[in-house]
C-alpha cells in the first residue's frame, strides 16, 4: 500500500540515518579537536576553502604555491621515506601526476643510479655530517627514460635533533651532459691533434702579444721547454728579429686577420738556424681574441726543391746531350748510307739510344748495369742468349755517357752480326765479355768476339756503324776502340780507364 | 541441505566482502601542511599493509583545486572518502587513529595486528 513503508525499509532508513549523524559528529569533533587544517564553504562562485592554522597554514599554503612555480622538481619525502609532496615541475619530470603518487616510497617514482659506485656511500656520509648533499646521478623514471639529474638533498628536521623527512631538488641535466660529453669529446679530439700535430702551434693573445700556449712540437722546432714558451713574445723566441718585426705583424693581423711568412729564417735557442713557414690567424674564442700561430719547419721542402732544381738542370743538361747525339747519328746515318734504308737505319739507331736511355731512367741515373745494357740491346737476340750469344757476368755500373756509346756500339755490332756476322747463319755465335776496373787493374774493358759465321773480310769502305763503334765509343769513355776483321769473325775491344766508364761515387755520371 | 565443513580460510564465495572487494578512496588535503602530509603517509601505509593490489588512492589537493571539493561535498580537510565498496563513508583528520580508520573501512577483523600509524 502507497504511503506506507515496510519495517525494514524503515531499518534501512533508520541505519543510514545513524550513519549520517555519526559522521557528522565525528566532522564536528574532528574540527573542535582540531584535527582538520580547513573547511570548505560553498560560495556563490563555488566552494571556497579556508585554512584554520592562522599564519602558519597560511605561510605554507603561501610556499606551496612558490614552490609550484619553480621549474626544478621539488619532492618532500617523510622520515619514513614516503612522498608527501611534489610539486608541478616533478609530475612533469616524472611523468606522474601527484594524487598517483603521494603517499608512495621514493621507489615509485624512480630508480637511482649513481655514476660511480663510491658515490652513493659519500653523498650519505656527507648528508648525515651535514645535513645536505648535493651532486650529480641517473634517475629511471618508471617508463624507462633514464635522466641525468643534479639533485640536492636537504634533512628535514621537527626539532634539532629529529628529522621529518627530506627535501629533494631536481634539475634535469641530461641535454647539459650530454653537451658537455660532446664538448669533452671534441676537446679530447682536438687536443690530441695539438698535442700530436707535426706542425708548431703557438696560441697568443693579440692584447699583450704573449704566448698563452704551445704544443709539444713548437719546443722540438725551437729547443724552448714548454714553460720558456709561456709568456714570451715571438721576437723573444727568435720567430721575428725584434719587437718591431712584431709589432708590425700585429698591426697586419688586425687588419687581413691573416698574416704568412713563407720562409722566415728561425734561429733556435741553440742557435740552430732553421726555415720555417709561419701562418698566423686571428679569431675569435667564446667572445675573446685570440691568435693562432702554425709553425712549419721547411727545412726538408727546401732541401727537396733544392734537389728538384738540381734534378731539372740535370735533365736539361742530358736532353741538350741526347739531342746533339740524335743529330750527329742522323747526320752521319744520311751521308754514310743508302738513302733508300736512312729511316729504317735512322730510327733502328734511335731505337738503341732510347734503350739505354730507358735503363738510365729506371735507374735514376744512378748508372747501368753492362749486362743490363746488353740485353736490352741485344733484345732480338734474346733467345740465343746462352746458346749462340755468351754473356759475362761481372757486375758493373757504366756511367750515363758510357753506357749511350757502349749502348750503341753494342746496337751496330749485333746488326752487323746479324746482316753479315756470326749471327747471319744458323750456327755462328758472339761472346760478350766485360771487366770492371779493380784496385791492382784500374782498367775497364769490354769485348765482342765472333766465332763460327760466314769468312769475314775487310770492308771495302767505313760506314758510320765503325764511327760508332770506333771514334764514338772511344769518345764516350775516353778509352781506346780497336776492330779486328778475321777471317774467323770480327773482334771488337773497348778498353778505358775505370774512372770514365764506371759509375762515381757520388752517383751521377755525366 | 548439506553444510561446507569448517574452516579457517574461507572461499571466494563465503569470504568476507573486506578480503575481495576492491577499494576506491579518496583523499582531500590541503597543500603540503604537515596534518596533510601525515593523512597522505597514512593511508597509504594502511592500504599497503591490508589492501595491497587492490586498492586506488587518489591524492586531491583543494589548496590548488577547490572545485574537486564540489563533487563530494567536502566540508574539511584532510577527509578521506570511501567510495566502494559500499556504503560510502567518509572520515576526517590526519588517519592517524588506526583502527578507527579500519573499522570504518570494514577492515577491522584484523585490527589487532595492524602496526599504530605513523606521524601521530
Amino acid at each position: 500500500m502507497a504511503g506506507i513503508r515496510s519495517a525494514s525499509s524503515l531499518l534501512l532508513e533508520n541505519a543510514s540515518l545513524r550513519l549520517q549523524l555519526a559522521e557528522a559528529q565525528d566532522t564536528l569533533s574532528a574540527i573542535r579537536n582540531g584535527e582538520v587544517d580547513a573547511l570548505v564553504v560553498e560560495g556563490s562562485s563555488g566552494p571556497r576553502v579556508y585554512t584554520l592554522q592562522g599564519v602558519e597554514a597560511e605561510t605554507s599554503r603561501f610556499r606551496g604555491k612558490m614552490l609550484e612555480q619553480v621549474s626544478d622538481a621539488v619532492i618532500a619525502l617523510d622520515d619514513a621515506g614516503r612522498i608527501v609532496y611534489l610539486n608541478a615541475a616533478a609530475e612533469r619530470l616524472y611523468n606522474f601526476s601527484a594524487s598517483a603518487i603521494l603517499g608512495h616510497k621514493q621507489a615509485a617514482l624512480y630508480e637511482t643510479r649513481w655514476l660511480l659506485p663510491a658515490d652513493e656511500p659519500a653523498a650519505a656520509g656527507v648528508l648525515r655530517e651535514t645535513g645536505a648533499w648535493r651532486g650529480e646521478l641517473i634517475h629511471v623514471r618508471r617508463d624507462g627514460r633514464e635522466m641525468y639529474v643534479d639533485l640536492g638533498v636537504t634533512i628535514l628536521r621537527e626539532t634539532a635533533d629529529r628529522p621529518a623527512g627530506q627535501l629533494l631538488v631536481v634539475r634535469d641535466v641530461t641535454e647539459r651532459r650530454r653537451r658537455d660529453d660532446q664538448i669533452l669529446v671534441s676537446e679530447i679530439r682536438y687536443r690530441r691533434l695539438f698535442e700530436t700535430a707535426h706542425d708548431g702551434v703557438l696560441l697568443l693573445d693579440p692584447r699583450t702579444r704573449k704566448i698563452i700556449d704551445a704544443n709539444p712540437f713548437m719546443t722540438r722546432i725551437l729547443d724552448y721547454p714548454h714553460d720558456k714558451l709561456i709568456g714570451k713574445e715571438l721576437f723573444q723566441i727568435g720567430l721575428l728579429a725584434d719587437e718591431a718585426a712584431s709589432q708590425a705583424m700585429f698591426r697586419k693581423l688586425k687588419k687581413n686577420k691573416q698574416v704568412r711568412y713563407d720562409n722566415l729564417p728561425l734561429v733556435t735557442q741553440t742557435g740552430r738556424l732553421q726555415d720555417v713557414e709561419v701562418v698566423a690567424n686571428l679569431y675569435e674564442e667564446n667572445g675573446r681574441l685570440i691568435i693562432q700561430c702554425n709553425i712549419r719547419d721547411i727545412t726538408e721542402r727546401r732541401r727537396s726543391e733544392e734537389h728538384v732544381n738540381l734534378l731539372m738542370a740535370e735533365i736539361n743538361h742530358r736532353a741538350k746531350n741526347l739531342l746533339a747525339v740524335v743529330q750527329a747519328v742522323a747526320h752521319q746515318t744520311a751521308y754514310h748510307g743508302d738513302p733508300a734504308t736512312f729511316v729504317t737505319r735512322l730510327s733502328d739507331r734511335i731505337g738503341s739510344l732510347a734503350a739505354g736511355q730507358d735503363l738510365l731512367v729506371r735507374n735514376q741515373w744512378q748508372g747501368v748495369d753492362v749486362r743490363d745494357l746488353v740485353e736490352s740491346q741485344l733484345a732480338h737476340f734474346k733467345d740465343l742468349i746462352g746458346s749462340r750469344v755468351f754473356l759475362g757476368h761481372k757486375p758493373a755500373q757504366l756511367s750515363a755517357p758510357a753506357a749511350q756509346g757502349i749502348g750503341m756500339a753494342l746496337h751496330e755490332l749485333a746488326t752487323n752480326s746479324a746482316k753479315y756476322g756470326a749471327l747471319s747463319n744458323g750456327y755462328g755465335y758472339v761472346t760478350i765479355d766485360w771487366t770492371p776496373g779493380t784496385g791492382t787493374e784500374p782498367e775497364f774493358s769490354i769485348s765482342w768476339k765472333e766465332a763460327g759465321g760466314p769468312a769475314v773480310a775487310m770492308p771495302a769502305r767505313k760506314g758510320f756503324g765503325q764511327v760508332v763503334i770506333g771514334r764514338m765509343a772511344a769518345a764516350a769513355v775516353q778509352g781506346v776502340a780497336d776492330i779486328a776483321f778475321h777471317p774467323a769473325g770480327v773482334t771488337w775491344t773497348l778498353t778505358a780507364p775505370a774512372g770514365n766508364a764506371l759509375m762515381p761515387a757520388d752517383g751521377f755520371g755525366r | 541441505m548439506t553444510r561446507n565443513p569448517p574452516t579457517d580460510t574461507p572461499d571466494a564465495a563465503t569470504a568476507p566482502l573486506f578480503l575481495s572487494a576492491r577499494y576506491i578512496l579518496r583523499l582531500y588535503v590541503t597543500g603540503t601542511t604537515p596534518r596533510s602530509s601525515r593523512a597522505i603517509a597514512n593511508i597509504r601505509m594502511i592500504c599497503e599493509t591490508h589492501l595491497e593490489g587492490r586498492y586506488d588512492l587518489e591524492v586531491i589537493d583543494i589548496a590548488q583545486h577547490p572545485a574537486l571539493a564540489r563533487g563530494e561535498q567536502i566540508i574539511a580537510a584532510p577527509t578521506l572518502i570511501k567510495t566502494a565498496p559500499l556504503p560510502l563513508r567518509r572520515f576526517i583528520g590526519d588517519m592517524s587513529q588506526t583502527e578507527r580508520l579500519l573499522a570504518g573501512l570494514d577492515l577491522h577483523i584484523a585490527a589487532e595486528s595492524f602496526p599504530p600509524g605513523i606521524g601521530c
